[in-house]
Parts: C-alpha cells; structure tokens; sequence
C-alpha cells in the first residue's frame, strides 16, 4: 500500500502507522468532563464500516505529521490524505 | 542408454559445454543450457517422481513452471531445498539433487503398495478413517495424532533439512512507470512501445531466456527487441524473476533466482533478491499454460503437454520420445506434431476427439503422418514404469459415449493438449474476477482498468497461425474405468472430485478443501479447471456458475530467505549503546531487549549468570555499581506551553517542577489503564528532559505527537527524540556520592547540592555532564549523562574513579534484582491490563486536574477490589522460582484456579531467598498468606511461597535519601 | 527560549566514533569493475533538529541561512562545503556543519523563531558516492532515488527496517545518510554487504 504524504510524496506503508479511527479521535471528549457514556464512546465504539472510512495515520518513518486518510475498506483504494495538526 | 538428444537443433543449449550433474548419487551428463527435466529426457530417464499418496511413478508432463511431478531436493553443501521443479533446474557442473518421496528408490518404491489400497486412500480417506471413537483411550483426534507420523512419511513430497542455510539473500526496491509481467513476444513489444515513448519499464521474466512460448522462428525478432530494450537506460529487464504477488497500490513482489544456475557465485551476489516493485501500470504478458486432458492412465511417464513435447525438441534438441502419439481436443497440438516430425519423430497416431478438423490442421496432420483418428479418445494406457501402449477408442465427445471395441498402439509418448488457459493469476490476486470464455473454454482476465492491461496469449489471444483455431472442443474428462488422475501432484483422481460432490461439496471452495485439489505446491496450474469442469458436470451446472477460486500470492513458491533479506543473522537492527563495546570487552553476556543489546551480566571465570548478578547486586547495596542506562528512551520538550503539556500528559502535576529538579511521572492511556513510567527533569522553564523505559520509547514519542497534533494544536510545545543524543550511567549504592566527589568538577555533589531529585551539571574528565539523583535500585543513586560520544569517556573515568571503593559495573539481571526487593514496576507489571491502583501508584492520581485516562480510570471494573494487584512473592522451600508460574492455593494434587502469576524473579542476596513480584486476584488481603508457585509445563515445579508486601528491602526509601 | 547549555559540543579528543573497530579502510566486494561506490564515515560533525513555530517558518529559514550561509529558503534544501540542511518535516530542518559550535550559533540565530536541539552526538552521518549508489540504496529504501524524484539537495526522512533514519542528496551520485547513533553500526554493515555486489571502497 502506498500512502501520498501531502508534505513527503507517496511513501511505502512500512513508513506509516496506523493510529485509529479520524472521526472518532476529533471527537475526543472535554478533557474535565466524567461523563462515563461519552468517554466510554470515545474509547470503545468503532463504526467498522465496510467503504469509504477515515482514518489517523501517523508518517512515523517520515516527517512523522498525523494524516487524515480516506480508504475504502473494501478496494484498500486511498481517496484522500491531509495533514492534521497546527499547519505549517 | 539411448541417447534421445537430436544431433541438430536447440535454441537453448551449448553443445560443446557437457556438465555433468548427479541424481541420487548417480552420474548424468547434460549441456549447458538444459534444465534437469531436458538433460533427463536426454539420458532416456522417464521416470521423475513419486507421486504423493500412491508412490506411482511419474514423468515429466510439462516445461516450466506448470511441472506437476518432476520434482526433486536440490542438495547444496548439505543444504537441502526440497520440491524444486526440474523443468527450472538449470543444470551445471557439480549439480546434486535428490529424487523425493520414494524407498528405497525412484525406479523401485516400496511404498508403491500404497496403491494397491486404491478405493481406500480416496477423499476425505483421512478425516473418515483417523477420527477415532467418541470415547476411549483414542478418541477425536487422538488415533490421527498417532498414525499421523506414520502416513506423513508414506505420503509426501520432499523433506525440508537442518542444515543451517548460509545463502544470502537481498532485498531491492524498484519504481517504474510500466512493470511487464512475461518477456515473451507480447510483454517484449509492450515494453519497447512504453520505453520508445519515455516511460520507465522493468520487464519481468521467469525463465532464463527470453520469447517465453514463441515459435523458434521468431528467435531474431526477439534478440533485437531485447538489444533494444538493453539499450534504454530506463529499462530494467530482469530474467528468472518470477513476480508471484500482487498488492495494494500497484506494489509487486518478485523473486530473482542470481546463484542458482552457478557453479560458483560471483563475489557479493547474493543467491535470490526480492524485488518489491512500485509501478503506476502493470501489463500482464503471463502467457497461456497448455492444460492436460484426464483420462484413465493418464499419469503414466511418457503421457506429456503437447507443446512440452515440442519445445523440449525446440529448445533443448531432445526429442520426448521415439514414437510418438498425440492426444488432443484442439488444433495447436497439429503444430506439435508436425513440428516434431520435421526434428525426426516417428508420429505414431493423432487421436482427436472432434469427428472432424479444419484445413489447417489437416494439412499439419498430413505432414505429420501417422493415422489420424478422428473422433475418437485414448481410454487406457500401460507399461510398468513408462508408456508402452495406449487404448483408444472410437469416442462421441458430445455425447460421452464409446462404440466398438478399443485398438492398441505402440507408444513411448502421448502429447497431450486439452486446450489452453491464459495465466489469470496476478490479475485475480489484484482482485479481478476472471470471466469465462466459451469459445476459448478458458477463464479471461476481465477488462483492464487504468491500472492494469493484458496482453498477448494472456488476454486470451491465442495465435497458431496456419488456419488453426484456438477454439477446442469442450472436453476435459474421457470418462472411463480406471484411475483417471486431475491433481498429479496431490493424486486427486476425477472419482474424488465426483465423490466429493456426492458427499455434499457443492462449493468449489470446498471441493479443493475436501480434495487438496490444487493446494499442492503448483497450485493446480495444470489441473483447476479440468477440477472445475468434473465438478460442474456432477452439479449439471455450466461451469462459470460453479465460479473459480481466488488466485492468491505466491503464484509460485517464494523462498522466505529472500523475502526475511537482511533481518536476521548477522544483519540484525541491533542498537547498542555508546558503550557496547566497553560491556563486551569486560565479559558482559548480553541480552537483546527488542532492537538494543543490553549487559546482561558480567562474567568473571566460571561464574554462572545467577552467580554474577547475586554478586553484583550485593556489591550495589554495600558498596558502589555502576550501570548503563543508554537504553532509556529520551524525549526533549520545549515550548511555553511544556509544563502545561505534561500536566495533561502524566497523572501527576509537573507545573510546579522547579528548574533542576526531577520528578518521577506516570502516564495512563485515554482508557485508563497504566501506559509508561518514567522520570522527567526541568532543565530550564520551559524545557524538560524526559525518560521513558526503554521498551515504550517509541510508544510514548507516537502518543505525545498525536496528543500535540490531534487533540491540543493550540498548545505551543515541540517534542524531540534524543534518545541517542545522550550516553547515560547510573551509579548506586552507599559509596556513589564518594566516587562522584572524587571525580566530578564545576559542581558539589553533597545532599545540600543536590538533594533526592536534584539536577547538576559539571564536567567528569573535561566532559560537561548532567547528573540527576534519582534512584531505580532503591541506594543512594545517581544517573550521569553526558554527550553520546563520549559516553565511553566518561564511563571509564567513572569506573577509574570507582576504582578505590571498589566499583564494578553491573547488568540487567541485576538491576532487576534490586527493582524487584524495592518493588519498583518494570513493563513486565506495566502490561497493558493493570490500572496505577493494581500498582499501588494511586498515590501519583492528581485530583486536581484532568489527565490522559482521568475519565476512564475510575470505571467500575478498574476499581474493583477483586482485581490483580501487584505483591511481593518469597519462596519458602528454597527452590528457584519461574517468571510466568501461575500463583495457586492448593498443593500439586489440588492447585485449584489461578490466583494471578509471577511477573518476575531473582535471588535476592538481601533477603537471601529466590523473591519475586506478583499481580494477584485481591493481592494486599493476601499478604502473609502461604500460597503455590506453579509452574506446571516448563519447570515442572509447585513451590511453596509467602505473599509479602512488594517493598521487600528498605520499605521506608532511607537509603536513597540518606 | 534560548536554553545552549543542552548543547554538549563533541571534544574530538574524549569522543569516539559509533564505528570504531568497525571501519576498515579499503577495498571489498566484487571489484571486477573496480569500486563502484565510495562509502565513508563523517565524524565528527555538528548536527541540529531547528523546529519552527507555526507562522515563524520564514524567519526561522532565514535564520538557518543566516547561521550557516546555506542558500536556503523556507522550501529549499541546500548543501555547501562545510554545512547542509534540509527541511525534513513542515517547518523543521535537520542542519549539518563542521563548525562545532553549531549548536550555538543556531540558537541564538532563531531566537524565538524555533526550538534547537542537539543532536550532534545522537546521529551519525554516512555518505555513498559513486555510479551505482542509487542501486545500494535501493537495497535499503523503499524510496525512488531517481534524478529527477530525488533532486540535488533534497533531504528526505524515512525508516531503515523499523529505525528512522534520514538521506540528503549531497552531488550528483553522492547521498548521506544520517542515522540514529546506535544504529550505525548495524546500519554501517547492511550498507557494505549491499555495497558488496557492486565492490566498494572505504575511505
């Protein structure tokens, strides 16, 4: 599989690590807040969808930024990869 | 012997160059240029092989990569590669190899017995008769496991060997902007367009030579396309390189055979290379494989692919046999025939199945000569160890009847064709679903897509020229008594294929489960869809509704050593510390923690680990030890926002660290159990120094990144790793403050200069350093770091310092025992299932601010009082205890359930007693009790313990703050 | 945030190199072409990681510039004889010099434009040169160091099996090749065993 690093090029998957669900770690709850159902969500609850699905990738062999990959889950087709985090 | 080499002819081979190679032992000459398989037709050897449920002899069928029999070990200074196929056994000077799966030989197996049980060895002959009863001393599986050493000698191909393999093998990765899978003529012309209009190709060719199945004629076409290609820096072409997989984004893998072909292997080549290619398009040029026609006896040596016949004649200028018979559905076996009679064989008879033929094949019959029997099929064939006659017999295909009586014919070879199957496999493992083509009775790639184009007889464009169609007849079975074999290299006869529908396999999926159809080593490249075609006509279904398997990698078998390519032996990614070779110098024993190499313990004369570390830990709590604690994972973090970034990353508060002091820190997972412990020190205000254990060093780096990118961008803090940036010493034990007075300069070093958790820089022997006091073995303790270059430096002069309190560098093995007398929490305790309370380090929980995991570690289940909890562990009997053992109540007779298990051992020379830690079910009401140490399958041992709390030595911490 | 005293200078006469007992110089492998590539250990040198703040990415290029006399900007990598530099992540460079004082001289120079950190000790830099270091490399890099993929200048960061490491484009067939201290030695012999087929020299 071959992931296209907005700030590296198309780099090998041996580079990249998986880091989980994209949507689900936007979504990470108030830091203060122990609202049990909302944590257990956050940590525990995956969409698993078989499609399009958007994941954290980090480039950790590379510029090691975090890239928000759009894969199908199906045809392992990469749609889409942006870089997440304070912008350059 | 007759030779059956023809004095004329044979693209492939030198004629002045005889190697001679052995088999068994026995000497055979051969050319340069032959494979096994060619030089053995050429000494007149028709038997190749054992087949591997019935031991039947068998020839050479085909004359590549399809070989379903001729296989045989290569032998290589006492290295043994079994299953190679000896139609890709290029032959040389000093070739050894052994027959397979034969006693006491080829020509007479023993075993051949095996087929005198005929009906009983049949599908499924396995699970039917080994499933033992239902109860008894051989119940279930029990009556398999016992004869299964026995059966797995009678049926089987070769044997692997011991034999360390010393080959080397490399890995290389290519770009391109076209990859030609085949260099016949189609995948040759494809890639001189491509490279003509600037593209960069590698073209890809199993065989050593290039043209793949074209015609001798067009040798001069060939030669001057590669000439060209050869001339184009930006073509690669690579011959005996198969490419046997096919992955996500246009990544292949390919193996290329360097050495194999070779006497001897020039300098620094290694034997195979794995070539992972990255390409934008791949145009499969796979070519079409010729596929056999079952019917009875049709395993016979002597009974080969038609096109084998010709192209061995071809090629290598040997002739299949003397008097030749050709059995065939389709009109490229005319070409054969003819062929073959122009080289100097006796054609004896052409059986065709069709009542009738084009012009074209017609005019090649005639050429041919021999009796042309239309209509008509081969129903039997016999001789003992080659062939000698056939059956045939007047035949209606559409029908599937017979009608007279059967005539004999004398032959020593039946060429064969059933029609041909484009090599659909890479296309299928990259996920296209092959189509069936009814003209061609042939499954086709489906139409390309941008990724990937087909050419040539793989597409299905099968070309024979002179009027012949490429259409056959759809025969696949002559169906008639006797033993009528599909899978030749698994013995799967069409009798199982209908037994299996019979018993109720009606998916194809199944069907090759129940039969081993096509799972043998050659994947059933000659025997799937004849498999398929038996199977479809059982269902009375046509055969693209019964559907083909899934092609999945390796197309052909891949040698792992390639694949493995500079991550083993002496090419490990070891990481060693700046003193590594200090350690290995002073005796150090030492020990691979993940990718680093660690002192595990230092060997004076004679001394056994476990004498060594008891001898080191003492010297560390009487005396002084000096340790290497390189293997730390080091993270600089700067930034305004640095302390603030720590309070959210640890569990206890950082904002108030003052500069030059350390604070021991502990980080949780967002799900609230134990992730990492660590100490981190306050070099300036707004940079620290952290440390993380040396196993979680790249674990804690990847979460403090996503914490910054993903959850808190606004917080303005940059992280660095400089684990390697710094070489680092802990000195422990009473005397470490004497030897650091006595060595250190531009700083005092007393308890007022730096107390418990202080930080100083100074210089040791010209060197600047940065010492911190902090304690992992529960002494009086220091840890000393200094620029990685000069870690050396500045260990020498430590133990050079040390000199007069008698130091002495200690290992692992004895830093664990001190952390364990101290019950300080190592990754063996921090294993992903325990929470801070299960370690008793509730006590660093801020409840002041929110934390990674505040949210999550207070759930139900990680409170509750049943969990496993961290205790100390003392053997009572005096026995060693295991790291692993399960902790039980009761005696070896009646150990009831676990209670939890040993994370750790040693002997503790303090307590002088084998202790350990242990997480277990509700451990602090457990204290004081007597429990067991099982450990049931390795040590065999059920030892008496006492459950003490986990500060087995100095629970108050005097030492270290003294 | 200028805090140098995190900067620990390599003293040449207390240093040792992660190779030591490991390099021998000369000549090795298949040398019926002669050598083919020239492998070669820089040591010492300075080494700097320069991690600009979001929005300070010009001035902290410029900074670097300044420092070295590197004709950098924020996009472009460059090489000159005593120095080199390359952007190899948004807004952060790795710089290479010879002048000790690297560590220094960059600190102040960024001021609060970026955060320096020393890793002259944590790194070390090996260099390939020669008509067939493309094909070495290949051995190692699932990267295309092609010309026109891999332009002069051009630094990279990428993984040699698990471990990170770096490669810069230093001439024409010349790559260095910056890798974790610990690794280097390991690292040091893949590089000659893939080098072996070709025939190297050791200088």
């Amino acid at each position: 599989m071959i992931i296209a690093c907005p700030f590296c090029g198309p780099r090998d998957l041996s580079e990249f690590t998986y880091c989980g669900d994209a949507d689900n770690l936007a979504a990470r709850p108030d830091p203060a807040a122990t609202d049990q159902a909302a944590w257990n969500a956050y940590v525990y609850d995956r969409t698993n969808p078989a499609g399009e699905h958007a994941e954290i990738w980090q480039h950790s062999g590379g510029c090691r930024k975090f890239l928000r990959v759009v894969r199908s889950t199906v045809t392992h087709e990469i749609e889409s990869a942006e870089m997440v985090g304070p912008k350059a | 012997m007759t030779s059956h080499r023809r004095p004329e002819g044979g693209s492939a081979i030198d004629r002045d160059d005889t190697v001679g190679f052995t088999v068994d032992g026995r000497q055979y000459f051969g050319l340069a240029g032959d494979t096994l398989a060619a030089a053995l037709l050429a000494n007149g050897v028709r038997v190749m092989g054992r087949s591997f449920k019935y031991h039947r002899p068998r020839g050479v069928v085909a004359i590549g990569v399809d070989e379903p029999n001729a296989l045989f070990t290569v032998t290589t200074d006492g290295v043994r590669e079994p299953n190679v196929r000896a139609t890709e056994i290029e032959v040389f000077d000093g070739l050894a190899v052994e027959s397979q799966n034969r006693w006491p030989s080829l020509d007479n197996d023993l075993m051949a017995v095996n087929q005198l049980g005929g009906k009983a060895l049949a599908a499924g002959f396995y699970y039917k008769t080994f499933m033992g009863p239902v109860i008894g001393p051989l119940k279930g599986t029990r009556f398999w496991m016992m004869c299964e050493h026995v059966i797995r000698r009678a049926a089987g191909l070769g044997r692997p060997g011991t034999a360390r393999d010393e080959s080397r093998y490399e890995r290389i990765n290519a770009f391109c902007d076209l990859l030609v899978v085949g260099g016949g003529l189609a995948g040759l012309h494809t890639a001189l367009e491509a490279s003509e209009a600037g593209k960069r190709v590698i073209v890809c060719e199993l065989e050593p030579r290039w043209g793949g199945g074209a015609d001798g004629k067009k040798e001069s076409e060939i030669r001057q396309i590669v000439d060209s290609l050869e001339s184009k820096p930006d073509v690669t072409l690579l011959n005996r390189t198969t490419v046997w997989g096919w992955y996500d984004g246009n990544t292949l893998a390919a193996t290329e055979r360097i050495t194999d072909h070779l006497r001897t292997a020039p300098e620094g080549a290694p034997r195979h290379r794995h070539w992972v290619i990255r390409t934008g398009h791949v145009a499969l040029a796979t070519g079409a494989l010729e596929r056999p026609i079952v019917f009875p006896g049709n395993d016979r040596p002597g009974v080969m692919l038609a096109d084998a016949g010709h192209r061995y004649a071809e090629t290598f200028g040997v002739l299949p046999g003397q008097h030749l018979t050709v059995l065939t559905n389709n009109d490229s076996a005319y070409q054969a025939a003819a062929a073959l009679r122009h080289v100097g064989a006796n054609i004896r008879a052409i059986i065709d199945v069709r009542p009738e033929i084009g012009a074209g094949a017609q005019r090649l019959a005639d050429r041919a000569g021999g009796a042309l029997k239309l209509g008509h099929a081969v129903v039997g064939t016999s001789g003992a160890k080659g062939l000698k006659t056939i059956s045939v017999a007047r035949y209606n295909h559409q029908t599937k009847s017979f009608s007279g009586g059967s005539e004999q014919i004398e032959t020593d070879c039946l060429l064969v064709s059933g029609g041909w199957s484009p090599v659909v496999h890479l296309a299928s493992q990259a996920g296209a679903q092959p189509i069936w083509d009814e003209a061609l009775q042939a499954f086709l790639p489906p139409d390309p897509d941008k990724h990937w184009s087909v050419h040539g007889a793989a597409a299905g464009d099968l070309d024979f020229g002179h009027d012949l169609s490429p259409a056959p007849a759809p025969v696949f079975e002559i169906r008639h008594p006797g033993k009528a074999f599909v899978d030749f290299q698994h013995d799967v006869t069409a009798d199982d294929v209908r037994l299996a529908h019979q018993e109720g396999f009606r998916s194809v999926e199944h069907l090759k489960r129940y039969t081993t159809l096509g799972m043998a080593t050659d994947q059933g490249k000659t025997s799937n869809i004849a498999g398929l075609a038996i199977m479809a006509d059982a269902l009375k279904m046509p055969i693209p509704e019964v559907g083909t398997t899934r092609f999945r990698p390796p197309y052909t078998a891949a040698s792992l050593g390639a694949i493995a390519a500079e991550r083993y032996g002496d090419l490990f990614p070891h990481r060693l510390t700046p003193m590594h070779d200090w350690h290995t110098d002073h005796g150090a024993r030492m020990y691979a923690a993940g990718h680093w190499e660690r002192p595990e313990s230092y060997n004076r004369t004679g001394e056994t680990v476990e004498q060594a570390y008891v001898c080191e830990a003492k010297i560390v709590r009487q005396g002084v030890g000096l340790v290497d604690v390189s293997t730390l994972g080091k993270i600089d973090i700067a930034g305004p926002d640095a302390a603030e970034f720590l309070n959210r990353v640890y569990t206890n508060g950082f904002a108030k660290l003052p500069v030059n002091k350390a604070r021991y820190g502990l980080m949780l997972r967002e799900d609230g159990f134990a992730m990492d412990d660590g100490t981190t020190w306050r070099l300036a205000k707004n940079r620290f120094l952290m440390t993380t254990t040396t196993a979680n060093a790249g674990k804690v780096m990847s979460h403090l990144e996503l914490c910054l990118d993903v959850h808190w961008p606004d917080l303005r803090v940059h992280v660095t790793s400089v684990t390697d940036q710094w070489a680092g010493a802990a000195i422990a034990g009473p005397k470490s403050r004497e030897v650091l007075a006595s060595c250190v300069t531009g700083t005092a070093v007393d308890n007022d200069a730096l107390p418990f958790m202080g930080i100083v820089h100074g210089t040791i022997s010209g060197v600047p350093v940065m010492i911190c006091r902090l304690s992992f073995s529960g002494e009086l303790a220091y840890e000393v770091y200094c620029g990685a270059h000069h870690g050396t430096h500045v260990w020498e002069a430590l133990m050079t310092a040390g000199k007069p309190f008698a130091i002495a560098p200690y290992g692992l093995e004895a830093l664990g025992t001190l952390r364990i007398e101290k019950g300080h929490v190592t990754a063996a305790e921090i294993d992903g299932r325990t929470t801070a309370r299960d370690l008793h380090l509730d006590w660093m929980l801020s409840s002041k601010k929110p934390f990674v995991g505040s949210a999550m570690m207070d759930r139900e289940g990680l409170t509750d009082k049943s969990r496993w909890t961290l205790v100390g562990v003392v053997s009572r009997s005096g026995e060693k205890l295991h790291g692993g053992a399960h902790v039980v109540a009761g005696d070896r007779d009646e150990p009831g359930a676990s209670l939890g298990h040993l994370t750790a051992m040693a002997f503790s020379p303090e307590m002088n007693a084998y202790v350990g830690l242990a997480l277990i079910e509700d451990g602090e009401s457990r204290i004081g009790q007597h429990l067991y140490a099982a450990d049931p399958v390795r040590s065999q041992t059920h030892i008496p313990i006492e459950i003490v709390s986990h500060h087995m030595v100095d629970p108050k911490g005097e030492r270290m703050h003294g | 945030m200028a805090e140098p005293f995190i900067s620990t200078p390599v003293i040449t006469d207390a240093a040792e190199s992660p190779l030591v007992g490991h390099y021998e110089q000369g000549t090795f492998g298949n040398l019926d072409r002669g050598a083919q590539v020239t492998l070669t250990e820089r040591f010492p040198l300075a080494i700097c990681d320069v991690f600009a703040w979001t929005g300070s990415e010009t001035k902290s290029a410029n900074a670097i510039k300044r420092a070295t006399k590197l004709a950098l900007t924020k996009t472009r990598d460059a090489v000159s004889e005593d120095a080199q530099a390359f952007r190899h992540a948004p807004g952060r460079w790795t710089v290479i010099a010879i002048d000790p004082a690297l560590p220094e001289t960059l600190t102040t120079a960024v001021g609060d434009n970026a955060t320096v950190v020393d890793l002259s000790h944590g790194r070390t830099v090996l260099r390939i040169d020669g008509g067939q270091s493309r094909r070495v490399l290949s051995k190692l890099f699932p990267i295309d160091f092609k010309s026109d993929c891999f332009p002069l200048e051009k630094g990279i960061a990428t993984k040699h099996h698990e471990i990170f490491a770096q490669i810069q484009r230093v001439g024409d067939d010349a790559f260095d090749i910056i890798v974790f201290r610990s690794y280097a030695r390991a690292f040091w012999h893949a590089l000659r065993r893939s080098s072996e087929e070709v025939g190297y020299a050791v200088e």
